[in-house]
């Protein structure tokens, strides 16, 4: 998105078009930088098969990324996402392993799922007007919950016993284990083919419909884009709907990868999932949510991730590592963009 | 409104849970026996941080049974991982006058007030896998330094005394640092073995994080032969990134614990994952039970009772059949005997 006020200072001094560049691509050379440091350090880490392991790492959080993005795109925030993959994986193990139906009835029943949450959360926002940040908070609790009745709060495995004594029959099916686990080519994982389409068409959809620009319409002003006859409820709606699905999608991935129902999983994803939507803003110097830039923001805190681990850097750096980039991000956001106006 | 539903649910959860366990505890009189067991009027309460996820099902199991073969009557609380409740919890169960309390996991800050409010009433007390540091209770804990020696004596036998390791470690928790003992002995023991790399992390989803941790690992370690991974979650994210690096050949996988999806897991075809050491999470609950039956009876059971492991290898579970947990008590032996540790002839020992 070409921005108008980088044009018009173009004629500027150095000083502030340097300033300029650094806005638009800090972070883009903040991630190039980073895989040049860690290739020389440790020759391993530009290999093919690294390369597509952090990618791997990748995709299931930037599916929730995605998400959240197109929640942030019309103004509001998604928290459930987290408890949504976590429900989405809660269920795809109960289809196979208790009730042992196969891969496709749990793949269409944990996306139904996901999209009846969304539907909640949009319910709870558009209609009763709960703010979002309230709705889908109370949301996320209720889906933690309600995922863990059936099972009376039991992690689901292949062979497990079921609370009335008796032993769950079902299994994973092969199919469905391959989501996570298969590589097309022997190369390129299925988990970072899947999450590449739907970011290709998260970015075509926000950027190049009519119903996008009306997302970013709605999310600059709600007001003004009610005023300019776009159907607000239902297009934030379709917002709520459409990122509980991608966290059912990335839910049933990490089943896909860990080959068992845990229900302490998927829970944390969310922090990680806003994180990268956040560093997302500053990529490009676009200040709003988009779908690249949330790509960039999973992508920069997996390689560094990655590298950090290469090297033997201890565990608890990485959050701080995360946290450090997500500050840099917001400064390039708004510090240096407000001081370059 | 969120905290209000998720209340709800957690009290009708906890209602069903407690009304299973009542049906099913009821005292008898065990003749014979000391007092007060002979006459079959003992009610003992088990405290419980958490109970979901498969050690602490398995560990309520164990406890039930025990209670149940000893004719004294259970009940049950949990706190649902909320240290607070369970302090007030304890308090509760001294209210209800029962003769011993089982405090199962949680903070030692939170629950040394209402212990010691326990032990001034004479309600006797047992400890499992939490240090309360009070001389009065007995401790009754997984033997962590023989779970790790168990893992790491089959890690030399497969492999000999000179290999590459991944290490995946967290320092700050009990359990982990007892093992982490045990592996520096073993290094310091055999320099041929060398640690590679040193990784972790407890960021959930667990075993999807070590996974990525572990494939970095791999990369930039070709010559990793043997990850010691002391926590089955660790385990299982190894087992994924070395999967994923096609080395299920190369590479084995040595650790602590089990349940029925680590058992799943160990079991598949190439599976990197050799072997593990895991205390019998029931048995655990049976020699708890057996603690604090031996106290209240005026006998002395130790300060500390130790409950020891047993090694599960891969081929073990191939050769056996072994489905799950329960499976597997009954198939090695080993693994199920729960007569050992804290008996006295007049208790029998549940099966």
């Amino acid at each position: 998105m070409p921005d108008s006020s980088s044009v018009l200072s173009g004629a500027a001094a150095p000083g502030e078009r340097l300033l300029q560049v650094l806005i638009r691509y800090g972070l883009l050379w903040l991630l190039a930088l980073i895989v040049v440091f860690f290739s020389v350090v440790e020759p391993a880490f530009l290999r093919v098969g690294n390369l597509f392991s952090i990618l791997q790492s990748v995709s299931i959080v930037a599916l929730l990324a995605l998400g959240v993005t197109l929640t942030m795109a019309v103004g509001g925030l998604d928290l459930s996402i987290g408890a949504v993959a976590a429900m989405s994986l809660m269920i795809a193990s109960y289809v196979m392993v208790v009730l042992g139906w196969g891969a496709v009835p749990a793949v269409l029943i944990s996306l139904a799922g996901g999209v009846l949450v969304g539907l909640l959360n949009g319910w709870l926002i558009v209609r009763l007007r709960v703010p979002d940040i309230l709705a889908t908070l109370g949301s996320m609790f209720l889906v933690i919950g309600v995922q863990l009745i059936p099972t009376g709060g039991r992690s689901i495995a292949v062979g497990m016993t079921l609370p009335g004594g008796a032993e769950a029959e079902g299994a994973f099916s092969a199919a469905f284990l391959a989501l996570g686990r298969g590589r097309v080519w022997q190369v390129v994982p299925i988990p970072v083919l899947i999450t590449a389409v739907i970011a290709l068409s998260v970015w075509l959809f926000l950027e190049r419909t009519r119903v996008g620009r009306l997302f970013y319409a709605i999310g600059g002003n709600e007001q003004a884009a009610r005023l300019a006859g776009a159907p607000v409820p239902r297009l934030k709606l379709l917002a709520y709907v459409l990122s509980a699905l991608l966290a059912s999608l990335g839910g049933l991935l990490l089943a896909a990868r860990l080959g068992r129902g845990d229900v302490s999983s998927g829970n944390g994803l969310v922090l990680d999932a806003l994180g990268a939507a956040l560093i997302g803003f500053a990529v490009l110097g676009a200040k709003k949510p988009n779908a690249f830039g949330t790509l960039i923001g999973a992508l920069l805190v997996a390689a560094l991730l990655n590298g950090l681990t290469m090297l033997n850097a201890p565990y608890y750096t990485q959050d701080f590592v995360k946290g450090l980039v997500l500050v840099l991000a917001l400064m390039f956001t708004f510090g240096l963009a407000h001081r370059a106006r | 409104m969120h905290g209000s539903i998720k209340q709800f649910a957690r009290h009708c959860l906890a209602a069903a849970l407690l009304s299973s366990v009542a049906l099913s505890a009821q005292a008898k009189a065990l003749p014979g026996a000391p007092a007060p067991f002979d006459k079959g009027e003992v009610n003992i309460a088990l405290v419980g941080y958490l109970f979901s996820g498969d050690f602490p099902e398995a560990y309520l199991r164990g406890v039930e049974q025990q209670t149940e073969a000893l004719g004294a009557k259970l009940r049950v609380f949990d706190a649902r991982q909320q240290a607070a409740s369970q302090g007030e919890m304890i308090d509760q169960a001294i209210a209800l006058g029962v003769d011993g309390i089982i405090v199962q996991l949680g903070l030692a800050e939170t629950l040394k007030a209402p212990i010691e409010r326990a032990i001034a009433k004479g309600i006797k007390v047992v400890a499992f896998d939490v240090d309360l540091n009070t001389p009065q209770v007995t401790q009754v804990e997984q033997d962590h330094h023989a779970l790790a020696r168990l893992a790491l004596d089959q890690a030399v036998k497969d492999n000999g005394t000179r290999f590459d390791a991944g290490y995946v470690f967290i320092s700050g928790f009990t359990p982990m640092e007892r093992r982490d003992e045990i592996w520096r002995q073993l290094k310091q023991d055999n320099p041929g073995i060398v640690e590679k790399a040193r990784f972790g992390t407890l960021n959930p989803p667990i075993a999807n994080s070590v996974a990525d941790q572990a494939s970095a690992v791999l990369r930039a370690n070709p010559g990793i032969s043997v990850i010691f991974a002391p926590f089955d979650e660790f385990a299982k994210g190894a087992k994924i990134a070395v999967d994923e690096a096609g080395l299920g050949r190369q590479v084995k996988i040595y650790s602590a614990d089990i349940s029925t999806a680590d058992i799943q897991i160990m079991k598949e075809p190439d599976s990197a994952w050799a072997a593990t050491a895991a205390v019998n999470p029931q048995v655990a609950g049976a020699i708890s039970v057996r603690s604090l039956a031996m106290l209240i009876a005026g006998e002395n059971p130790g300060h500390q009772v130790l409950v020891p492991p047993t090694l599960i290898t891969r081929q073990q579970l191939l050769d056996l059949d072994v489905k799950n947990v329960r499976d597997l008590a009954q198939k090695l032996p080993a693994f199920g005997d729960t007569a050992n540790v804290a008996r006295a002839p007049w208790i029998p020992v549940a099966n």
